[in-house]
């Protein structure tokens, strides 16, 4: 099919993005050309903002507009009971399965030694501040159950274990080797209820 | 290559798209394999839990068609390796092996050689799995890899005349050329670095020993200094840069309180290498 520069483009920026490729692409652009004029200006902007208001919550790590998050700030939630997880995608898995009322820390991945990716490179640092702030009683370590996630959990245990708060996994609920971003909630549920001490 | 089975160890792991692995396997008949995992990430079933690095698996892949890789179609755990999961230390040692074979192995090969390596790569991980790592270990490991690699260094004779090296005093060793050189051959050579006969003694008895026994090697500690700068600089010089999971190994050796490059601390070097 011919077209034009300014469609070329945007079908070119459409196929980066997850489960879409040049065909959807191609159709997603043509729908556009053809929809009204607010509805693809209210899109635009809606991406255009996306990156300038989505910031780094202060304390937990979490994507969010105001920061501390709300989770962050709110009262409802215990004060001394704290979970670790790689990626927001894992923390909202978890809040998805409304089985968790302490509070988060996001690492930002988990150990790749191969990729150059140790402790100076996760939140480790800012976790450990955390803790030895002295309010946490437990922290539960729910990076993902897979040999990086393991490793990354118990350098965590080790590197906590002097401030003498209770330490948990995330039990096996799931399998080895998974991604907490695409389990069920029920797993993810059920991962949170079983975890054990270290 | 149509459709093979075969046992295969997992060097690394790259997250793919949306939902896809790239998987980089070892495999006993042809070294390394890059394969993809479709839909590895979101379908829990198909794979079940069988990528996870360190693992040894049994696999079919589906051979690769013009420009597409090869596709891992099935994957059956035989078994993992869960020390090096729990023990940071371990894990660190493990990730370094992998990339050490994943940078040198080489992609197809005569078979009688990868078998062997193959099985060195499974051997290595089993021994890391059982004890907690110490420096002696590491390097008699980096040392066997280079060997098991096609990369053995010579430990005995001079590289040039064949004779072999004697004297209590430091000699000099030719990283480039991989071993050591006799007072005659070594003039005003550059990139030399000093040696004590008994130091290359102690590593070749690393990698003459089984790996059962190695335990029992000890090496002082200028000795053991001397063999880490040594091993470190073949390596380096091998794989042409620094891995990047030496640094990740570095800090967890510091972290423990074993420095992780003694030969730091002693000038060693008769002539920097550049
Ligand atoms: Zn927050
Ligand atoms: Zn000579």
């Amino acid at each position: 099919m011919r077209s034009s520069p300014p469609i070329d483009r945007l079908v070119e920026s459409l196929k980066r993005l997850p489960g879409i490729g040049e065909k959807t692409a191609t159709r997603l652009a043509f729908y556009l050309v053809g929809a009204a004029d607010n509805q693809v200006q209210a899109l635009a902007n809606a991406i255009g903002r996306l990156k300038q208001e989505i910031v780094l919550c202060e304390r937990c790590f979490d994507l969010t507009d105001h920061s501390p998050c709300q989770i962050c700030l709110d009262p409802k939630r215990e004060p001394g009971l704290l979970c670790v997880v790689e990626e927001p995608a894992d923390l909202a898995a978890i809040e998805k399965s409304a089985s968790f009322r302490g509070h988060y820390h996001v690492l930002g991945g988990a150990f790749a030694p191969i990729d150059g990716v140790g402790p100076d490179e996760l939140r480790v640092r800012e976790l450990l501040e955390r803790v030895r702030g002295g309010e946490i009683q437990e922290v539960v370590l729910a990076t993902n159950p897979n040999t990086e996630g393991d490793a990354t959990a118990h350098y965590l245990a080790d590197q906590l274990r002097e401030s003498g708060v209770k330490l948990s996994r995330i039990a096996y609920g799931m399998p080895l080797g998974g991604d907490l971003e695409y389990a069920d909630h029920v797993t993810v549920g059920l991962c949170i209820e079983n975890r054990r001490g270290l | 290559m149509a459709t093979l089975r075969s046992e295969a160890l997992i060097l690394r792991s790259v997250d793919f798209g949306e939902s896809d692995r790239i998987l980089h396997l070892l495999l006993p008949d042809q070294g390394r394999l890059t394969v993809i995992a479709k839909g590895a990430r979101r379908s829990l079933k198909r794979f079940s839990g069988t990528l996870d690095l360190f693992n040894h698996l049994s696999v079919q892949v589906e051979g690769r068609r013009r420009n597409s890789m090869a596709r891992l179609e099935q994957a059956r755990l035989i078994r993992g390796f869960a020390p090096l999961r729990v023990d940071p230390m371990r894990f660190a040692l493990g990730c370094y092996l992998l990339e050490l074979l994943d940078r040198l192995a080489p992609e197809g090969g005569v078979r009688a050689d990868m078998q062997q390596l193959f099985s060195f790569a499974l051997d290595a991980l089993q021994w890391v799995a059982a004890r907690p790592p110490d420096l002696t270990q590491r390097t008699i490991l980096e040392l066997r890899a280079l060997d098991a690699l096609g990369l053995r260094p010579e430990l005995r004779d001079c590289v040039r005349c064949k004779r072999e090296v004697v004297g209590e005093g430091e000699q000099v060793f030719h990283v480039a050329e991989g071993g050591p050189l006799c007072g005659t051959c070594a003039v005003s050579l550059e990139g030399l670095l000093s040696v004590h006969v008994g130091t290359l003694r102690a590593l070749q008895q690393g990698l003459s020993l089984d790996l059962g026994v190695i335990d029992r090697l000890s090496m002082g500690p200028s000795a053991l200094a001397e063999a880490r700068r040594l091993v470190t600089r073949l390596q380096h010089f091998h794989v042409g840069m620094t891995l990047q999971s030496e640094r990740f190994l570095d800090r967890l050796f510091r972290e423990s309180g074993i420095s992780p490059s003694p030969a730091e601390t002693l000038s060693s070097d008769r002539f920097p290498v550049a």
